[in-house]
């Protein structure tokens, strides 16, 4: 909406036109900037040309999309190296589990060895 | 946008009128005003890539022409220089600070005895051309404050037109 201004206003807006600049300003404007063109705006430093609107969606889709798929080859290494460590701790326990057995069994053996020698002994002690 | 130096150099040409008028009203002051001017231009330089268009970039020199000399302004009273404070108390302009303005219009003296901020949208206003709506986008301002600014600004400079006009009169 366009606001109306009063005469006082108006005066205002004469008196304040903008001022010319002065002498040889734009000179040493020209002087101060670094020489070549007008840096052009760059995608991570390789120049590409990144001001168009539909480049900036293409690669932000892009990088969405990376994004993703590094997190589910994330999700997937993960689980797989999960599965690897769960197979390792079956096969040392099953590995435990039969050392155990043998201990056992040699235990057992050994035992029984013992409890016949023993047998054998008393009846000999009885015998005499 | 992209330029190379003659179109860079064509583009400041264009707009150093508005560039230093607007910071030349805020600081008062013709050295420093050319001085935060072409700051501007060498920070559009760096900006321009991200800049649309023509109406983009206009928008963009007032709004950063406004906020530098603004900061000059408060750089230079943190330095003891003229407190923006000093301005503000009617025509109590204090002789150092004639001295530095004698090239000034009355409206553009009077100016100087606003507030920074309220100056920036006076000048946005009567300079610019620009509507409170448009004000407020380009310094990102509530409306509200943008229309007291203008309201006091011109109620007060009014004033002080006024009574410098009686004591012209009165010799």
């Amino acid at each position: 909406m366009v606001e109306k201004m009063d005469p006082f206003e108006q005066e205002l807006r004469e008196q304040l036109q903008a001022r010319s600049a002065p002498g040889g300003f734009a000179d040493r404007v020209m002087a101060r900037v670094p020489h070549g063109r007008a840096p052009r705006e760059t995608f991570l430093g390789f120049g590409l040309g990144f001001r168009q609107p539909v480049w900036r969606w293409a690669v932000a889709a892009v990088l969405v999309a990376g994004m993703v798929l590094g997190g589910l080859e994330h999700d997937r290494q993960q689980r797989l190296a999960g599965e690897r460590a769960r197979e390792q701790v079956l096969l040392a326990l099953r590995i435990t589990g039969s050392t155990l057995r043998d201990v056992q069994q040699k235990v057992g053996a050994r035992d029984e060895r013992e409890s016949f020698s023993q047998k054998g002994t008393v009846r000999e002690k009885d015998d005499q | 946008m992209d330029a190379s130096p003659q179109e860079f150099r064509a583009i400041v040409e264009r707009h150093q009128a508005r560039v230093f008028s607007i910071a030349y009203r805020i600081l008062g002051e013709s050295g420093v005003a050319e001085e935060v001017a072409q700051d501007v231009f060498l920070e559009l330089h760096r900006n321009l890539p991200r800049l649309a268009s023509e109406e983009h970039l206009t928008a963009w020199l007032r709004r950063v022409a406004c906020h530098r000399g603004t900061d000059a302004l408060r750089r230079r009273a943190a330095r003891g220089g003229m407190a923006a404070e000093e301005y503000q108390d009617g025509m109590a302009l204090r002789p150092v600070v004639r001295d530095f303005i004698p090239l000034m219009n009355r409206v553009e003296q009077l100016l100087l005895t606003l507030p920074p901020q309220q100056r920036a949208v006076m000048l946005l206003r009567y300079q610019e051309d620009l509507e409170p709506e448009d004000i407020a986008l380009e310094l990102k301002m509530p409306l509200a404050t943008v229309r007291s600014y203008l309201q006091r600004g011109v109620k007060m400079l009014r004033a002080k037109a006024d009574r410098t006009l009686k004591e012209y009169s009165r010799g």
